[in-house]
């Protein structure tokens, strides 16, 4: 039965209108010129703009949707003569607000049938948009993947530190990501198109560190037949990241403040300044305030460098996304290595989620690789860990899975416990809020394998 | 000094975030002088802000624009008229007048010299 050809119910005009304003829909109507006739309550609510200022405007400066330029939806709706229903776009606020939203079209016809316009309905879906967000709950940046607060922050700040050229200066331990943060940065920045150099200060003794950043000229030492180029003009307009700036020689901390400094450079056995187009993101696992304050690092340079301090922070510090990226890591050698692995099992996950990681993200990732070598197609368990997270696992767990992995978070408690006291029985109970008693029949029931020093009688 | 505008149909187009085309505009002597047109990058917020940066272009005027890809615009050096609405033309010559504030090259909604949003109806409206 088709639609178009019955006349509209005789519903009086003011009884229309009063359902158009009590609906939660925006609800607006164009003439053929794309000018607003008609603007519900819900649309003002929605949009932010009064009725009055909307009526007569162009629907295109009103709405303010991204599908108004490349795929408006009343437009096709006026050409086809068909509905579009529920559309996804956003809005864009008079306080610069995206608003997630959802959009239907049809004709308007007057009661004679003749098409007068189109009606556009939308419906706001914020609400729906953060809950969907919520139970992502992650936000990557470049390779990094986080859903930690702490990381959040980071993120949000990222693309505008990009953008300013600055040096940056993160500072983090090893393997939390601080080469991958420095590749975000010049992703996102305007030498994107340019080279992305790392150097690690720490790995090369000084002097070959001073030729391979500068590079050297035909005839500066013995052997060196022709000239070389450094890092520093290979990254020429792009971004040269130096790893462990807090390991280089005072030396070469003078030349490197120069560089900064003046944006000039000369290559070894070279008499004539090079000018360096290069952004320096530094990087270092130690507290170079505590360095400069010892005497180890030059303080101008500290300045120099620690224009953006980003600090990433240690995974024992952001667990919650420990889960996060096991599961990238089990994707990525799942598709490296053509394996179907499903995951890994509660009492793994428990091992894995007590465990501190000094070794950081670096640390959890050779652990997943490590256990796919051993686990075939099946869920990572306990045995596939390496040993030393495995010691702490109590042997006869094999109740069922609830209780394994509450026995193990148990037992990792008292073990950690232990071990900041030394092993000291009693101190460690009364840190863990229990009667000494309760941690001896807890050591004996989980079978922990304690060593036979017990903190009483340290005779150092 | 360079100024682009976001256009779409002979008009400033109405959502940067999504405009395809904009018009850059080389302002010699408080006057325009060469002009032309060119593409933008799909939607992907940091291209958007290294093209502008390599046209180097130092002031934008657009429609509307999500508050943090303006702020990331400024970071880069480009100052921003955002919610401006009316056609290329007449809101090039209001620029280069000192006019853009003129209610007319206002989007509904818009107010103010700092453009920011001025209650009225809305979210914050109380029902009637």
């Amino acid at each position: 039965m088709p639609r178009r050809t019955r006349p509209p119910a005789p519903v009086a005009p003011n009884v229309t209108g009063t359902i158009l304003e009590s609906i939660s829909d925006g609800v607006f109507t164009v003439d053929h010129d794309w000018r607003i006739t008609s603007f519900n309550r819900a649309a003002e609510d929605i949009t932010g703009i009064a009725r009055a200022e909307a009526v007569g405007r162009r629907c295109s400066e009103v709405f303010r949707a991204s599908m108004c330029e490349t795929d408006c939806a009343l437009r096709q709706t006026m050409k086809s003569g068909v509905p579009v229903v529920n559309r996804a776009a956003f809005i864009i606020t008079a306080e610069g607000r995206r608003v997630p939203i959802s959009v239907s079209t049809a004709l308007l016809r007057n009661a004679a049938g003749a098409v007068i316009g189109g009606v556009e309905t939308f419906r706001d879906l914020s609400v729906v948009e953060e809950l969907r967000k919520e139970l992502l709950a992650r936000f990557e940046m470049g390779d990094m993947v986080s859903r930690s607060p702490l990381m959040r922050r980071l993120f949000d700040i990222l693309p505008q530190v990009a953008v300013s050229d600055s040096t940056v200066l993160i500072q983090g331990e090893t393997g939390v990501g601080k080469e991958l943060l420095a590749r975000a940065l010049h992703a996102l920045s305007s030498r994107r198109e340019k080279p992305f150099l790392a150097v690690n200060c720490a790995a090369l003794p000084d002097t070959l560190l001073e030729s391979e950043l500068f590079g050297y000229r035909a005839g500066a030492f013995t052997g060196a037949i022709r000239d070389k180029p450094g890092r520093f003009a290979l990254a020429e307009g792009g971004t040269l990241f130096l790893d462990e700036i807090g390991d280089i020689s005072p030396a070469l901390q003078v030349r490197l403040l120069r560089v900064l400094q003046e944006r000039t450079y000369e290559p070894l056995g070279g008499t004539e300044s090079v000018r360096a187009d290069v952004r320096i993101v530094a990087a270092t696992h130690r507290d170079l305030a505590a360095r400069v304050a010892e005497g180890a690092f030059r303080q101008d340079l500290f300045y120099r460098i620690n224009v953006i301090h980003l600090a990433l922070p240690p995974l024992r510090q952001r667990k919650e996304d420990v889960p996060l990226l096991i599961e990238r890591f089990i994707a990525r050698f799942n598709r490296l290595q053509d394996r179907r692995v499903p995951g890994v099992n509660p009492e793994a996950l428990a091992l894995l989620m007590s465990h501190d990681f000094p070794g950081n993200v670096r640390e959890l990732e050779n652990i997943i690789e490590r256990a796919f070598v051993l686990c075939g197609n099946d869920a990572i368990e306990p045995a596939h860990l390496p040993p030393e997270l495995v010691a702490r696992l109590p042997q006869r767990s094999r109740l069922n899975r609830i209780a394994a992995a509450a026995q193990t978070v148990e037992a990792q408690a008292i073990l950690d416990a232990l071990k900041r006291h030394q092993f000291n029985r009693l101190a460690a109970a009364r840190d863990l809020g229990i009667h000494k008693s309760t941690l001896f029949r807890k050591i004996n029931s989980l079978g922990l394998d304690l060593p036979p020093q017990d903190g009483r009688s340290s005779k150092a | 000094m360079r100024i682009a505008v976001s256009v779409w149909e002979g008009r400033v187009s109405p959502v940067f975030d999504s405009s395809r085309r904009m018009l850059v505009v080389d302002i010699v002597d408080g006057r325009a002088g060469d002009r032309r047109e060119v593409e933008l990058p799909a939607d992907s917020p940091a291209e958007r802000v290294s093209h502008l940066r390599g046209l180097n272009v130092s002031t934008l005027l657009c429609g509307a624009i999500s508050r943090p890809l303006a702020e990331w615009l400024q970071a880069a050096g480009v100052e921003v008229h955002p919610f401006v609405a009316g056609s290329v033309e007449e809101v090039l010559s209001g620029y280069l007048s000192g006019q853009l504030n003129r209610a007319d090259f206002r989007m509904p909604g818009c107010c103010g010299r700092r453009r920011r949003h001025c209650g009225g109806r809305g979210r914050q409206g109380e029902g009637r």
